[in-house]
């Protein structure tokens, strides 16, 4: 089994999603413990994929290869979990986007992309997103975390107005709120009363880990 | 100096600068053998038929530029605004919407090597008009980098009309499309870089 759980990972660190696709398919033929491939296996591969990414061994197309590679492999077997096990399993939810105004998109979806392979349910709501906007996607999916991207200094200012409206309504300690983008920094989440800064996907993942995924 | 309108600029799409732009400084040897070599080359050659280089620029004495007296110290300057067009932005975003995130960040990473290789080109035009005057130039210099805030964005497109080459200036101070450059260039026998503190005063 540990061969198996061995191959799910390297499949990942690999970033080969068909190979990925093939050993979930396997898992689920020869009916293996679905939530041990996930976490033995395919959860491995994408930490050690962040960690050769952190250390400078990974280049940025290897980090979203890996991230492809586990995101095909939950694809199928995420589905058949139990209701208990999903439980188990996902770290927490989180509304992402990029604030109104700025229409940068990329590097806010690599962050989605990185936090839905690393076990979060991510509800992404693209770019120029108003503020009222992550709030009520924050209420209606019942999330943990509002993580938001800005890539201006003129735009950034919207970040703030998140807390200010979730203070507002009485609700700030409801939910998790990270910032992140060009240029926000600690120092900037700090000042408008964030609970923390993301400088990439991958510290993205391990603060949102930390903050709400009892890691 | 009147502006003067740049299209169909010829730019190459240098492989080793999309490596270095997504993170390979040429010590990274794991991704080979993956298929990321084959996926850049697709891309580069995606990104070619996509991209429409263009730009504006003028040349204009300092204390004269309407508008604004941000420059009045400088005697001589280059102003310039230019974009590989909307195309690529657009691919951009149906791969992202689509699933392709891997596609998605190679294009997107490819469209700033391109519109960066526009800016050299046009820079590289200012450059040999300064020579041909006996003087040099100084390093682009771009509003929202460094010191020089993003708000001064407003100055230069006062003074250049982007719409030309079918860039436009939103509140937020962002270009569209999004793969444009703005720069100013100080020329001059002995250009001063256009960042620290005696330039800053006047910004």
């Amino acid at each position: 089994m540990l061969q198996f759980y061995e191959k799910c990972k390297k499949a990942v660190i690999e970033g080969d999603s068909d190979l990925a696709l093939k050993l979930a398919t396997e898992a689920i033929d020869k009916n293996k413990p679905v939530l041990d491939v996930i976490e033995k296996g395919f959860v491995k591969g994408i930490e050690e994929v962040g960690r050769l990414w952190e250390d400078g061994t990974f280049f940025l197309p290897e980090l979203v290869m890996g991230a492809e590679a586990i995101k095909k492999a939950l694809s199928l077997l995420n589905p058949i979990l139990s209701d208990q096990q999903t439980k188990g399993f996902k770290k927490g939810k989180v509304v992402i986007g990029t604030v109104e105004g700025d229409v940068h998109d990329i590097g806010k979806t690599l962050v989605a992309t990185m936090l839905s392979a690393s076990g979060f349910e991510v509800y992404d709501l693209g770019f120029d997103v108003g503020v009222d906007s992550f709030i009520e996607g924050a209420d209606k999916w019942g999330v943990n975390c509002i993580a938001s991207s800005a890539l201006l200094t003129t735009t950034m200012q919207k970040q703030r107005g998140i807390i200010e409206k979730l203070k507002e309504r009485g609700i700030r300690n409801k939910y998790t709120v990270i910032v992140g983008g060009a240029p926000c920094s600690r120092k900037w989440a700090d000042e408008i009363g964030a609970d923390g800064y993301a400088k990439d996907a991958v510290s993205a993942v391990t603060l949102v880990g930390k903050l709400i995924g009892g890691d | 100096m009147e502006p003067v309108v740049l299209n169909n600029i010829k730019i190459e799409i240098k492989e080793d600068e999309l490596l270095k732009i997504l993170g390979n400084m040429g010590r990274v040897e794991s991704w080979k053998g993956k298929g990321i070599e084959e996926k850049i080359a697709e891309v580069i050659e995606l990104a070619s038929r996509l991209i429409e280089p263009k730009g504006i620029y003028m040349i204009a004495e300092g204390r004269s530029l309407g508008g604004t007296d941000i420059f009045d110290s400088l005697e001589k300057m280059a102003f310039s605004i230019c974009t590989i067009g909307e195309k690529l932005e657009k691919k951009v975003g149906a791969l992202s919407r689509e699933g392709s995130i891997l596609e998605a960040v190679l294009l997107d990473s490819t469209g700033s090597v391109a519109v960066e290789e526009t800016a050299n080109y046009i820079e590289s035009k200012i450059a040999e008009i300064a020579s041909g005057e006996g003087k040099k130039t100084s390093p682009r210099a771009s509003p929202g980098y460094g010191e020089w805030k993003i708000t001064n964005q407003k100055n230069l497109f006062e003074l250049l009309p982007a719409g030309r080459v079918g860039v436009n200036l939103g509140n937020s101070m962002m270009m569209s499309p999004q793969k444009s450059i703005s720069f100013a260039i100080h020329i001059s026998e002995t250009p001063v870089r256009l960042r620290g503190k005696n330039f800053l005063k006047k910004l």
